[in-house]
């Protein structure tokens, strides 16, 4: 469990090349996890991405569409493991975001009090309901995760029942360390558990929402896309890959803990295999297939982080900060409560209104595909009202209604539902 | 805004395995934004002997946007052009990532030496040259390599002496060679540019 590794990187804060940034070369601030499974800083991929088309990894060139979430886990993980580098890239990235008047989201400081529990801490992860919610009550206690990892194990499948006997051997050491690192702020397991299985992660999996699984504790139901347990969000591409800078990581880390759960999750490994076939057919959103069309330029939405909005938009009205607050048309419809991604103050009891892609210069392009579709009135009505429209609400286009039939969209000012998860509630005026 | 702390992370590392890489990255003058790459002439290639200087021009918008490079030194290749410099590589332009860096781009320049691809050229001339009637394009590349790219045949003192002659204080003239990698022309360049 000393990992002699450990308290090198904690005393001379030596940077483990897995920690740098791709981008900017530095200690990773803010992390984000591109579904390749390749990490960069929050600002790093944010600004890496394409404004008109599909993004792509800086690293391997994976395509992508959602700017992903950034991972706590890992945040925390980076703070316990560089405490004074990490303090200096934040306090360089303060400097910076005070002169773009653009900042990314924080966290509070009561965070770094925690480190153990991701769910517990973060001002992003809204859903009360989840799984995890046992957990967040019981954030002050060291052995609180212990415990779940302990009882957890026993209601493994016959199979691991010979692990369950060395985890409790072992429960006694790992919780001396723990409550000791804790103490410490070093890494210990309780910071790197899976959300599904409790237990130390192994070869984690990072979604979109910046929330972190075994990539064996991934399901996907057949036909469905893949969804965060923690959050409910949905994954928008595919499986996930491997962060193999994090898998590796853990490897060296905690070496025993890992070797039991990897022979651990070997005896399970015939159902994973059919859970990850089922997924292969991960889709895309469709509306990608043309993105220029109908895109904001630069424009993201700030819930599930697509870049750039296809199709509708909707921009906050009363959101103060330069950056704006938006969000696509789906996340407005199934009224994702996430909050901003630069640390907008948006409320539910913000107005919304609804903003057509500015075709601008591509109104060649407009004329072909207004031939082949019977929505003429739509196309050039939008064009000729797009800059009117960006100023002051007006009354619902015509044609707008049996363009967006299957939505509640038609109205050009809605005002959002006040509650956090009830659905339908949407008022259209 | 370009991010300079990155091009000085980029410098350092460039010139840690320099020895490995033999590709030398150096600043223009006291701005980080123009830089001097300098890459060997590939072995086994009509370029082998060779050391070819690269200006680097460094946009805002630095690393999220390619840096802009052109040979300095002439150069006879079917996507480099013979009168210009510009470099056709899909890299420097839309395959651009912000990952890569100045030595990994010097290197896929260095690569586009050893590989050149007649099919798309930035140098109409030698590309036709290449496909039609290849041993003159070979003899040309080697003579270009000989009369352009080998300016450093001449001895560091013989540099330093004809520089003295025009008049320079000979501590700024071994610095400013020592800065631009040996090349007397640069040097000069960068003496008269203060």
């Amino acid at each position: 469990m000393e990992d002699p590794n450990t308290h090198d990187n904690v005393d001379s804060e030596k940077i483990s090349e897995s920690f740098l940034c791709c981008v900017c070369l530095e200690l990773l601030y803010k992390p984000v996890v591109l579904s390749c499974g390749h990490i960069s800083c929050f600002w790093c991929v944010h600004k890496s991405m394409d404004i008109l088309h599909e993004s792509h990894c800086p690293i391997c060139r994976h395509p992508y569409n959602h700017f992903p979430t950034i991972c706590q886990m890992l945040h925390l993980l980076l703070l316990k493991e560089y405490p004074i580098a990490y303090k200096r890239r934040e306090n360089q990235i303060l400097e910076e975001e005070k002169e773009t008047g653009i900042f990314s989201p924080q966290f509070n400081s009561q965070a770094y009090n925690h480190g153990g529990d991701p769910a517990s801490l973060s001002i992003m992860d809204f859903e009360s309901k989840s799984p995890s919610d046992s957990l967040s009550t019981r954030k002050g206690e060291p052995y609180a995760n212990l415990e779940l990892l302990n009882s957890d194990s026993q209601v493994q499948d016959d199979g691991v029942c010979a692990l369950i006997e060395i985890r409790n051997g072992n429960s006694e050491v790992i919780g001396n360390v723990s409550l000791k690192e804790n103490t410490s702020k070093q890494v210990s397991v309780s910071d790197v558990l899976c959300l599904a299985c409790k237990q130390l992660l192994l070869r984690p999996v990072v979604l979109n929402c910046g929330h972190v699984y075994c990539e064996s504790c991934i399901i996907i139901p057949a036909g469905e896309m893949l969804k965060c347990q923690v959050c409910q969000t949905l994954h928008p591409r595919g499986f996930p890959k491997v962060c193999l800078e994090l898998d590796h990581y853990l490897e060296q880390n905690f070496p025993k803990e890992y070797v039991l759960r990897r022979d651990a999750v070997q005896l399970k490994q015939v159902d994973f295999e059919r859970s990850t076939e089922s997924c292969k057919q991960g889709k895309n959103p469709p509306c990608l297939a043309e993105p220029h069309l109908n895109a904001h330029i630069a424009v993201g939405c700030d819930s599930c982080g697509i870049i750039p909005i296809i199709g509708d938009r909707y921009k906050c009205k009363d959101c103060v900060e330069k950056i704006g607050f938006d969000l696509c048309g789906d996340c407005y419809n199934t009224c994702s409560k996430l909050p901003g991604r630069f640390n907008q103050q948006h409320t539910p009891e913000h107005k919304f209104e609804l903003v057509r892609p500015n075709f601008g210069s591509s109104r060649f392009r407009l004329v072909t595909v207004q031939l082949g579709d019977n929505s003429t009135s739509f196309l050039v009505g939008t064009y000729a009202s797009e800059d009117s429209e960006n100023g002051s609400p007006r009354p619902a286009l015509p044609s707008d209604a049996q363009e967006n039939a299957d939505s509640s969209s038609a109205a050009i000012v809605a005002s959002t539902d006040g509650g956090e998860d009830q659905t339908g509630s949407q008022s259209t005026s | 805004m370009i991010d300079f702390a990155r091009v000085q992370k980029e410098l350092q590392e460039c010139t840690r395995d320099m020895e490995a890489s033999g590709i030398r990255v150096s600043p223009k003058g006291d701005t980080l934004a123009r830089l001097i790459g300098t890459i060997p002439g590939p072995i086994g290639t009509p370029y082998e002997g060779g050391t070819f200087q690269i200006d680097i021009s460094l946009p805002d918008g630095y690393p999220f946007e390619p840096p802009k490079m052109q040979f300095a030194t002439k150069v006879w290749h079917p996507n480099i052009s013979s009168q210009s410099g510009a470099i056709c590589l899909d890299i420097l332009k839309d395959q651009w990532s912000p990952a890569l860096t100045l030595k990994t781009a010097l290197l896929s320049v260095q690569a586009l030496l050893s590989a050149p691809e007649p099919d798309d050229p930035q140098d109409a001339v030698v590309a036709q040259q290449y496909l039609k009637d290849y041993q003159t394009f070979v003899g040309t590349a080697r003579y270009w390599t000989e009369t352009f790219a080998k300016a450093s045949s001449l001895g560091v003192e013989e540099k330093v002496q004809k520089l003295l002659e025009m008049g320079f204080a000979e501590a700024l003239v071994r610095s400013a060679l020592e800065a631009v990698g040996g090349d007397e022309n640069l040097a000069l360049e960068k003496l008269c540019s203060g």
